[in-house]
């Protein structure tokens, strides 16, 4: 029988392991926008669905425009109903809803500290929040800096304080150096989370899984015995009527500053020695570092046409409301990157984004080298491919592995055949959505699926080079049809190299 | 061919079957299961699940296989044993494979229903072993109160890698004997699983809970259990349950709010208990206290 001591609860042993964080309140600013309806509301029903909220817990909406608690609540509610993956428990929605406020604030406003502040007290009292905060900026990147400084001039109590900003974080390096050094004066680092909900996907967690818990993938994880990589982040809508927001961004601000380098850092990261947020970031900012800045001939750019998706014709970019009609923003960017190190010395890394390409797919294609001597008749073995390892990020996430197999009868012929391995057919439960993941983590202080100040940096450094090449000239856009896989000269990229992208 | 969109099924069922005849129709009924352009269904499989079903518990067993097939894709063999029925012995068997949709494409799972008559009831790993799934690990979900020491038993146990229990179905709480062979395998018991809400509740009682006067009464399986566990854990000596009623505790006799989570269905639980993998040794030491418990 144990013996019982003050400092162990002896009946915690075995229990399910509970991620329930603290007590706290989450402030979102920019309460009035999509990406509250949408994603981080619904999120919050979903762990409140699992019971993964603390029990004193409050959210308070922040936006400029006038609206009550009470009209707060049944907008998050209609946000709820329409979004979440969860069914609508009314006993679940009133517990939240019951630690919703609204505030209209304007950070210009002298006094919007002063009144947040006054809130959050309020809540405390009422919630028993204890003075944990966990600030959202739900908001464009121009408007950080003043919400900044009302968040730094509310006064520190008992809690811990927490804030998490959304992409992009920054528009250039200097900008994200500016940035980071303006949280930096409030914020240390462990504080600060800076998302890119990307890494928030089952998928790009089971991509650690895979490479780091099974012991037959890293020995051949290099360039002894892989071709090359192939990562495609690919949409089939087109800019959804944020042409303010896109005109500014392009492809390589929108998905390759961020999402793609980060896909890009876990797929050719060196092992880290635990699975802390320091030993995964330092392992990632590594690769990032080690990135070869690619030249003028290595990467493409690319701005859709007129052109059918899905069998619905849909308007080029330039005829987009919105956006200018000799607009030089590209909608496509795919790339031949070179990662300088022992591991991947001479292994490119073709990767290409885009709008208005025929699907929506995010995978990272491993394509291995192919058998050295097969000692079958050429005519054996002329259907088969190399072996290609494809990592299916978004839809239908899962694993395949492409490899060559005897087709039945007399004789030696071999074709290529997919192992397949669905995620969602071998384990029962629903795939979070990749904001619950996040938003957890932040209220847990766990860090390590968010950016670092530096992997920023890293990341705007590579992107300001590539778009310091492209001022030079102007590029003759449209060049690419609407449901096409980019130009031509995207082809080329590989074509050069005697490879070609991967095709369905 | 069956729509890439099912829900489908494709069955067949022989009396007096052999393992082979069984493996062979498996394998036609595999490849009638197709997506819309005849290409045979992906088969995705985290496990061998067998259920030891005697007929009085068939109809329960199958409403909860049913609602967690889904969850579980797998190769499900049911056992049942029905001895009595011809001295001389036979399997009959019924098969079906079925496939679910998932997303743009759909998964195929298989359950092979075997009778076991007569004598052929007496040798069920013999059956288990060249049924199960190679290198992936075997769940053994045995129904009613198990034979303690009997050859069934004893084989299926050594088989498996996990045996699922409900003490709650049994007529007697032989914890005991069940403790047997928590060296042999690792053991589950969904009436301990019952108890989960009210453990989570109770360990946040800590410290205070260690020295207070702790009173239980419910179903007498869950009671027995959660004594169990409170005694092995804080190490001290609990009151006998009372039987009857739904689970409850008192603390110095004060009643502890029951947990507020929603009852999990048979299927839930039984779910659940299949993701686990580790021996519960928290549930072995509960199990033992338990033994020397008598209702009050």
């Amino acid at each position: 029988m144990s013996v019982v001591t003050e400092e162990r609860n002896p009946l915690v042993e075995g229990l399910p392991l509970r991620r329930r964080p603290e007590p706290c309140v989450i402030v979102v600013f920019g309460a009035s926008g999509d990406l509250t309806e949408r994603k981080l509301m619904p999120a919050l029903y979903s762990l409140a669905f699992r019971r993964l909220l603390p029990e004193r817990f409050a959210v308070v909406g922040v936006a400029r425009s006038d609206e009550s608690d009470d009209g707060f609540r049944d907008e998050m509610r209609n946000a709820v109903q329409h979004f979440a993956r969860d069914p609508f428990r009314q006993e679940v929605w009133d517990e939240l809803a019951a630690g919703m406020r609204y505030l209209k604030l304007d950070a210009a406003d002298t006094a919007a500290a002063d009144r947040l502040a006054a809130l959050l007290a309020e809540v405390d009292e009422e919630r028993g929040t204890g003075g944990n905060r966990l600030y959202y900026f739900a908001v464009p990147p121009g408007a950080f800096e003043p919400l900044v400084r009302v968040v730094a001039a509310i006064p520190e109590g008992e809690g811990w304080k927490r804030l998490i900003v959304e992409k992009p974080f920054g528009r250039d390096l200097a900008s994200a150096r500016e940035l980071n050094a303006l949280v930096g004066e409030h914020f240390a680092e462990s504080e600060i989370f800076r998302i890119d909900h990307y890494l928030g996907k089952e998928t790009v967690q089971n991509l650690l899984a895979l490479r780091f818990a099974n012991g037959i993938f890293e020995p051949v994880w290099n360039r002894q015995f892989i071709d090359h990589i192939q990562i495609t982040v690919a949409e089939s809508i087109g800019i959804e009527g944020r042409a303010a927001f896109y005109e500014q961004a392009g492809a390589i601000r929108d998905i390759f500053q961020n999402h793609l380098l980060q896909l890009l850092a876990i797929t050719g990261m060196e092992p880290p020695s635990d699975f802390t947020a320091e030993s995964v970031r330092n392992e990632k900012v590594k690769v990032l570092r080690s990135l070869h800045t690619p030249g003028p001939k290595s990467v493409v750019r690319g701005q859709y046409g007129r052109g059918f998706v899905e069998g619905v014709e849909v308007p080029g970019y330039r005829e987009e409301e919105g956006v200018a009609p000799d607009s030089q923003t590209e909608t496509f960017v795919a790339a031949k990157l070179y990662v300088d190190n022992w591991r991947w010395a001479d292994t490119p890394f073709y990767v290409r984004m885009g709008k208005r390409l025929p699907r929506r797919e995010t995978t990272i294609a491993i394509q291995f080298k192919r058998a050295p001597h097969p000692p079958f008749e050429e005519a054996a073995v002329e259907g088969l491919r190399p072996n290609v390892l494809l990592i299916h990020v978004q839809p239908d996430e899962g694993l395949s592995l492409a490899i060559g197999a005897k087709m039945p009868g007399q004789g030696m012929s071999i074709r290529t055949v997919h192992m397949d391995f669905l995620y969602g057919s071998a384990f029962r439960d629903g795939l979070p959505e990749a904001y619950e993941r996040l938003i957890l983590d932040s209220m847990l202080g766990d860090a390590t699926l968010f950016t670092r100040s530096d992997e920023i940096e890293e990341q705007w450094a590579l992107v300001d080079a590539i778009v310091a090449g492209w001022q030079r000239d102007r590029a003759a856009f449209p060049n690419y049809a609407a449901g096409t896989w980019g130009p031509p000269s995207a082809d080329d990229l590989l074509h050069r190299d005697g490879r070609s992208w991967r095709r369905h | 061919m069956v729509s890439a969109r099912g829900p489908s099924v494709e069955e067949w069922s022989g009396v007096d079957v052999s393992i082979a005849e069984i493996e062979a129709e498996l394998h036609r009924l595999r490849a009638g299961v197709t997506d819309e352009d005849g290409r045979p269904q992906q088969r995705t499989s985290v496990m061998t699940h067998v259920a030891w079903v005697p007929p009085e518990w068939l109809d329960a067993a199958e409403r909860v296989l049913e609602g967690m097939r889904e969850r579980h894709p797998s190769r499900t063999v049911i056992l049942v044993p029905r001895p009595g029925e011809d001295g001389e012995g036979g399997i009959d068997a019924e098969l079906s494979v079925r496939s679910f949709p998932l997303g743009e494409r759909s998964v195929a799972g298989e359950v092979i229903e075997l009778s076991l008559r007569g004598d052929r009831a007496l040798a069920p790993a013999s059956l288990v072993l060249p049924l199960a799934i190679s290198d992936l690990p075997v769940f053994l979900r045995w129904r009613g109160e198990p034979p303690f020491g009997e050859t069934q038993w004893d084989q299926l146990v050594a088989v498996a890698d996990r045996v699922v229990v409900d003490s709650s179905e049994w007529g007697e709480l032989r914890y005991a004997e069940l403790a047997e062979s928590f060296e042999r395998s690792a053991v589950s018991d969904i009436a301990w699983a019952r108890t989960g809400s009210w453990r989570v509740e109770l360990a946040d009682r800590w410290p205070a809970i260690a020295k207070q006067e702790i009173a239980i009464r419910g179903p007498r399986a869950e009671a027995a259990l959660l004594r169990g566990w409170l005694a092995s854990r804080l190490g001290r000596e609990v009151l006998p349950p009372e039987a009857g009623g739904e689970l409850a505790v008192q603390l110095d006799r004060e009643d502890v709010p029951a947990p507020s989570d929603g009852p999990l269905t048979p299927s839930d639980l039984l779910s659940a208990e299949l993701d686990r993998l580790a021996r519960d040794r928290v549930y072995e030491a509960a199990a033992l206290a338990a033994t020397s418990v008598r209702q009050g």
